[in-house]
């Protein structure tokens, strides 16, 4: 495997039933996985064979059915809603497939949203500036939401939910509404923000391109982990392990 | 530094314009509409003193000993005279006249009417008793001239009696012997409502005295300046009247009306409480229907790990940004409503006939709101109230969107 210290995100026999009416869907049938702080790893799979599933257990969104999931040390099934809500609010990041940006406020607004929430005791505005320059979006940062174009708007997504230096970002299918250029372009940025600040990031997608820039591609089929392939993708100057032993037990 | 969530909250009340109007609108109309009552309501303890100082009741009276109880008109004062200076030492008086009253028939040819008969002070009565102050035909009483009698048109018109017409009286006097006198009615008083005219029955305070066999007088009433110092006049009363008569206030003297009064209050309270709960019902349900709108919204900042407490803090700020401005709609539009129902006054002498008479009381029928400073912190607190009311389900209901699912609906 990858790591060479604790993972930070271990799942051991994760299973997930969703019961809708008098039928149970087992979405995920025993899930056995580790990830290693740094890694840029991407989730893929057929539709329906439970990546948004997985995804939202380890982004403490859900709680698994059965099995051992921790995610930095942290017992998600045993966590109250509480616990799981600071818990997201504090170490995890989020990038939805379909933006999910406040559209009353501007980028800034957005990313600075975030940190007030944290209660983040920094200059929030200046670091909301900060962001969005890395991501590109320096002079739109007072743009309202609307009047961003879609790959804009994943960017401010990203700089939202990287801004309080999360460990892990999730993403699920972030490139999907995305035209070729821009989820180039975002993939790009999110492989630089995980090499410079040394934050995992776990994302689901179908695009070929997008997996073509993975460095761990995860395949799930049926609710179970079919391959865990590691791949060329990862370019040799990069420090996985350095990453790696900067993050840990944050 | 201004925080992000305050202006999340602004512009999220300014996003539906035409529903945020709305509510506003709602809200200001149930603050207008529940202000006019309260004011009515606060109106109606200055109509009640002001029924007391032009009714001839007072607000404040001295009775003989046993009255309060008995109600007895044969009752008298143990020493008027004194009980008279002492009522005119009083501070802030504006009247003071002494009274007896007796149960007489009065007589012309075959009519008869029954009647309470009074017997004034000539020279104070009209400022105590509102309806004698003018006339409709002939003239008031005059200080020492006897055997002249003033009454409503009623009592005439029963009697057939015209100006100058003589009236026989007759009632029991102290021994059981039946006693006449002859009045001639030298004045007929109009109030416009029969029930009114008929209480109305009026000779000079020596005549009566003689008629009853029973000196001195049975009531000194007393009009103040400000009928909030009411219950300080008695206070100082009580102190310096002559031993053995009794002070009592407006209120115990109509104890029914005040009652009745304050139970057309409750009602109108409880008429204000029903339109504030239906401007609460319509207002959670606009914002209940914005909440629902922006589920998705609310589940993105649950999933980013918006607290439960937060997302209620952030609908109860919009909230209140609605309720401040159903507040200051309210204030603009009722302060002027309120200033002229306090200084025009509420007439509804259309609906009870001109004046309006309660347990033998003549009213007033216009009645004047109260206009002041409290306009401004009830109406806050009102319109604030309801809509944190009105808020705090669509808060609770957003609070607990479940990020998980709300998400996968609409991906
Ligand atoms: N809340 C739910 N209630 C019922 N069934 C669910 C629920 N969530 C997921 N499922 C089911 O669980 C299975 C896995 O769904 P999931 O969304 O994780 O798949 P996915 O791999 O993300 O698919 P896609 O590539 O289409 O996004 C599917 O059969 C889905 O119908
Ligand atoms: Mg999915």
């Amino acid at each position: 495997m990858t790591q060479t210290s604790d993972p930070i995100v271990r799942a051991r026999g994760v299973t997930k039933a969703f019961v809708t009416g008098r039928q149970e869907v087992w979405a995920l049938r025993g899930v056995d996985l580790e990830v290693g702080a740094g890694e840029f790893l991407a989730l893929v799979g057929p539709s329906g064979s439970g990546k948004t599933t997985l995804l939202n257990l380890i982004g403490a969104l859900d709680v698994p059915t059965a099995g051992e999931l921790l995610v930095l040390g942290r017992p998600i099934a045993s966590l109250s809603k509480h616990e799981r809500a600071h818990l997201r609010l504090q170490s995890l990041g989020f990038v939805f497939q379909a933006y999910n940006l406040v559209p009353v406020l501007t980028a800034r607004e957005n990313v600075e949203f975030v940190l007030e929430l944290q209660g983040a005791d920094i200059d929030r505005r200046a670091r909301a500036q900060e962001v969005l320059a890395e991501l590109g979006l320096a002079d739109l940062a007072d743009r309202r939401i609307n009047e961003l174009s879609g790959g804009q708007q994943q960017r401010v997504a990203v700089a939202r939910a990287v801004a309080a230096r999360p460990a892990i970002v999730l993403a699920d299918e972030p490139t999907a509404n995305l035209d070729g250029e821009n989820a180039e372009t975002l993939m790009h940025l999110m492989r630089d923000l995980r090499d410079r600040h040394g934050m995992t990031f776990i994302f689901s997608t179908h695009d070929p391109r997008v997996v073509a820039h993975a460095v761990r591609i995860v395949t799930l089929v049926d609710g179970r982990i079919a391959r865990d392939d590691l791949t060329g993708g990862e370019p040799p100057h990069t420090i996985l392990p350095a990453v790696a032993a900067r993050t840990v037990g944050v | 530094m201004r925080m992000v969530s305050t202006k999340y909250a602004a512009r999220s009340v300014g996003r539906n314009f035409r529903r945020t109007i709305l509510s506003i609108v709602g809200i200001a109309i149930g603050c207008v509409l529940a202000l006019f009552m309260e004011s009515l309501n606060k109106g109606r303890g200055e109509l009640f003193a002001r029924a007391g100082s032009a009714s001839g009741m007072g607000h404040v009276r001295i009775v003989p000993a046993d009255w309060r109880g008995r109600r007895e008109p044969r009752l008298r004062l143990a020493d008027w005279r004194a009980d008279f200076a002492a009522a005119q030492a009083l501070p802030g008086v504006a009247s003071v006249t002494a009274r007896v009253r007796a149960q007489v028939l009065l007589a012309v040819g075959t009519h008869v009417v029954p009647v309470e008969l009074a017997g004034v002070q000539p020279d104070v009565e009209p400022r105590t008793f509102r309806y004698v102050r003018t006339l409709q035909r002939g003239r008031y009483l005059r200080a020492g001239e006897t055997g002249t009698l003033v009454a409503g048109r009623a009592i005439a018109d029963r009697l057939t009696a015209d100006l100058d017409d003589e009236i026989v009286a007759t009632t029991v006097g102290p021994g059981g012997e039946i006693q006449s006198a002859l009045f001639r009615l030298v004045g007929i008083v109009s109030t416009g409502s029969d029930d009114t005219d008929l209480a109305v029955c009026q000779v000079v305070l020596e005549d009566l005295q003689r008629l009853s066999g029973f000196p001195g007088a049975g009531e000194v009433s007393i009009v103040l300046n400000d009928y909030r110092e009411i219950d300080r006049a008695r206070a100082r009363l009580v102190q310096s009247v002559a031993h053995g008569d009794d002070v009592m206030t407006l209120s115990e003297l109509a104890p029914e009306i005040e009652g009745h009064l304050e139970q057309d209050a409750a009602m109108t309270r409880f008429v204000s409480g029903i339109i504030l709960l239906i401007v609460l019902l319509g207002v959670a349900s606009a914002q209940l229907a914005a909440v629902l709108e922006r589920r998705r919204e609310f589940a993105v900042l649950a999933a980013l790990g918006m607290s439960g407490p937060r997302m209620v803090w952030l609908i109860v700020q919009e909230a209140l940004m609605l309720g401040g401005g159903g507040a200051l709609l309210a204030v603009a539009a009722g302060l002027p409503l309120v200033w002229k129902l306090a200084h025009t006054g509420l007439d509804f002498s259309r609906y009870v006939g001109g004046t309006y008479a309660f347990q033998g009381v003549l009213f007033d029928p216009v009645i004047y709101g109260d206009f002041g400073w409290w306009i401004v912190p009830y109406i806050s607190a009102v319109a604030m109230g309801a809509t944190i009311l009105a808020s705090l389900y669509p808060a609770w209901y957003a609070a607990r969107t479940d990020p998980a699912v709300a998400l996968r609906v609409a991906q």
